[in-house]
């Protein structure tokens, strides 16, 4: 009965979409539909912002957003609800793989457009994927380690710590993997430590300060975040040896406490900016929408991009117009 | 994973007098926050709200140093944003107490409104963002240089550690709280202001998170409203191997102090010799249950 009475709940919600949708005669208004994983982290948060502001300037779309909250369940029922109000296009950032397939699979039988940000599914059940990679990322990061020690020590050797995210985490797993790709290959590399610091900046600084007590000498300390990377710096500060090594982070969010300010304040050596993926996004909903005869491609993948002292100050400004 | 070949001399590094202090300092966060969480449980309550709070006065703290252009001397601006910062703590804790105490509605629920409620204003007052400190020469700079001092630290949990040894040991307040917990009914009885008791208890322990907010956003530069997830449970295990039951009545400063100072140099060493952090989480929850055991023990002996 309960099921029922929320059936019909949802179906005059949708009705309610759908008719408002039609009274703006003239210029047609698209109805985009995005449901968010969540919108906690700073780089959702940034997805969101970004994503409200590209929408707007193109004039044509009204935007929806809901907030799954990182809960499963709560962001398939979103899905349903979106699907029932019928979007001409519909975003989904999946908070887990397995559990939003099925429902995204449902829409494109519903004949929805679907675009899957940034994290894929299990199955292809979507019209088009943007998405970035962390193994290119870490990969990218080892490079960078390695051409530092060179420069440094004129051959390829030098100690290496490694900071942790959440283990068993993807973003994690493909940061290390990417880096060590590159630095396994090189015997005089070696990593001296890699605590595991659960991506939160208090526990990088306690871990670090163990490892600084342990390792006599430090070249490089390379962390899966932009916070770890700071935590670590802060430890290495307090202890007087922030100038024996340099600190490389993964993230480049932009704004006053992203990674990106802190390598144009001398902080950080090098941040890699993990792609919001937004731009590519919009970028091709607005084609898909306004263009019928435009077929997207299965997959865009958006590349990371280094920042270091010379363009950092120049990215900085960048995202803060963006904001 | 690589493990480090220098690992081996884990324990030599141990007592070093650096690292010991790291140690200490370490712990001294959450230390502070299981004095008055000790308080807390000796009346038979629980504080879940304390990592929420510590939370929102990092947040208080850093938003007040940051935004708030006063153009006041420098000592001035950070005793105020200190100041609001322990009000807002305090407040929160005795809100929870007040609660608790002319309702009459059990603790555990109260303070998990307030862990969840007290998280959310934190994420509001800050849009849910690092309020960040810079290394410049700003107001919000100097405080961080001031109070993230490992000594600064220290000295501060010692110096709550004696005031609170002594609060409870040597006053009428002391005395009770423990009555409180010992026995409600007995001590409505004998006419102790049960209520006033139970609202400063949960005040105090806002208030100790609050500080402890304010050393730990020095420590890591910033307010942060994620922060201290998860601290509520560390200070309840401290206070628990520290030999305080949580039914009230039984237990002292000195037990949560040692019970604090176990876990903290049982991480120490364990990092230092680079075991793997799953397993450390596995040994900390032997720790617990095994002192727990050891204390049944000594109990039903005598």
């Amino acid at each position: 009965m309960k099921m029922k009475l929320m059936r019909m709940g949802l179906v005059l919600l949708a009705a309610g979409a759908i008719s408002c949708n039609r009274t703006s005669p003239g210029k047609r208004q698209f109805f985009v539909a995005f449901s968010q994983a969540n919108n906690a982290e700073p780089y959702r948060a940034a997805q969101n912002d970004l994503m409200t502001k590209l929408f707007a300037r193109a004039g044509d779309v009204k935007l929806v957003i809901a907030d799954a909250q990182q809960d499963n369940s709560k962001q398939v029922a979103q899905v349903e609800t979106f699907i029932r109000q019928r979007p001409d296009l519909l975003i989904v950032a999946p908070n887990e793989r397995a559990a939003l397939t099925a429902v995204m699979g449902e829409a494109m039988e519903q004949k929805i457009p679907v675009i899957c940000l940034e994290r894929d599914i299990l199955q292809p059940n979507y019209t088009t994927l943007v998405r970035s990679d962390n193994t290119v990322i870490g990969h990218m990061a080892g490079e960078f380690i390695r051409d530092y020690l060179i420069n440094k020590y004129k051959k390829a050797k030098g100690n290496v710590v490694e900071i942790q995210g959440l283990l068993g985490v993807e973003a994690a797993i493909n940061r290390h993997k990417g880096a060590a790709d590159v630095l396994s290959t090189y015997p005089d590399i070696k990593i001296v430590a890699d605590p595991v610091a659960d991506w939160v900046q208090a526990r990088a600084k306690d871990r670090m300060t163990e490892v600084l007590r342990a390792q006599p000498s430090i070249d490089v300390v390379y962390a899966h975040n932009d916070p770890m990377a700071v935590g670590a710096y802060l430890a290495a500060k307090e202890l007087g040896r922030e100038r024996e090594m340099i600190f490389v982070g993964v993230d480049g969010l932009g704004g006053p406490a992203g990674g990106i300010k802190k390598v144009a304040d001398g902080i950080l050596a090098a941040t890699f900016v993990y792609p919001l993926c937004v731009d590519k996004t919009v970028e091709i909903a607005l084609k898909m929408l306004r263009d019928p005869n435009f077929h997207p491609e299965k997959e865009y993948t958006v590349a990371p991009q280094l920042v270091t002292p010379q363009n950092a100050a120049e990215l900085y400004q960048q995202t803060m117009s963006t904001q | 994973m690589l493990v480090s070949p220098h690992a081996a001399n884990g324990s030599n590094i141990f007592l070093q007098l650096g690292n010991l202090t790291d140690v200490l300092r370490q712990v001294s966060i959450v230390g502070i926050i299981s004095l008055a969480m000790t308080f807390v449980i000796l009346t038979a309550g629980i504080d879940l709200s304390v990592g929420s709070i510590l939370a929102l006065s990092t947040t208080v703290v850093a938003l007040v140093l940051t935004r708030w252009q006063t153009g006041l001397s420098y000592p001035v601006e950070i005793a105020l944003a200190i100041l609001a910062a322990l009000a807002v703590s305090t407040a929160s804790g005795a809100l929870s107490g007040a609660i608790i105490a002319v309702f009459d509605v059990q603790p555990f629920v109260v303070t998990l409104a307030g862990m969840i409620g007290i998280r959310g204003l934190a994420k509001w007052l800050s849009n849910n963002a690092n309020v960040d400190v810079g290394f410049g020469q700003d107001v919000a700079s100097t405080f961080c240089a001031i109070f993230r001092g490992k000594a600064v630290t220290i000295a501060c949990y010692v110096l709550l550690a004696i005031i609170f040894a002594v609060l409870l040991s040597r006053t009428i307040f002391g005395r009770h709280v423990r009555a409180v917990g010992d026995n409600e009914r007995a001590a409505l009885y004998a006419g102790l202001p049960i209520r006033r008791i139970k609202l400063w208890v949960y005040s105090l322990s806002g208030l100790l998170a609050g500080f402890a907010g304010v050393l730990y956003a020095a420590e890591n530069h910033q307010g942060n409203p994620n922060a201290g997830v998860g601290y509520e449970l560390d200070a309840i295990a401290a206070v628990v191997i520290g030999g305080t039951q949580l039914s009230g009545g039984k237990g002292t400063i000195a037990g949560t102090i040692v019970g604090t100072l176990m876990i903290g140099v049982l991480t120490n060493m364990l990092r230092l010799n680079n075991v793997d952090s799953n397993v450390e989480m596995m040994v900390k929850g032997g720790i617990i249950l095994l002192a727990v055991a050891v204390q049944k023990q000594g109990r039903s002996a005598r």
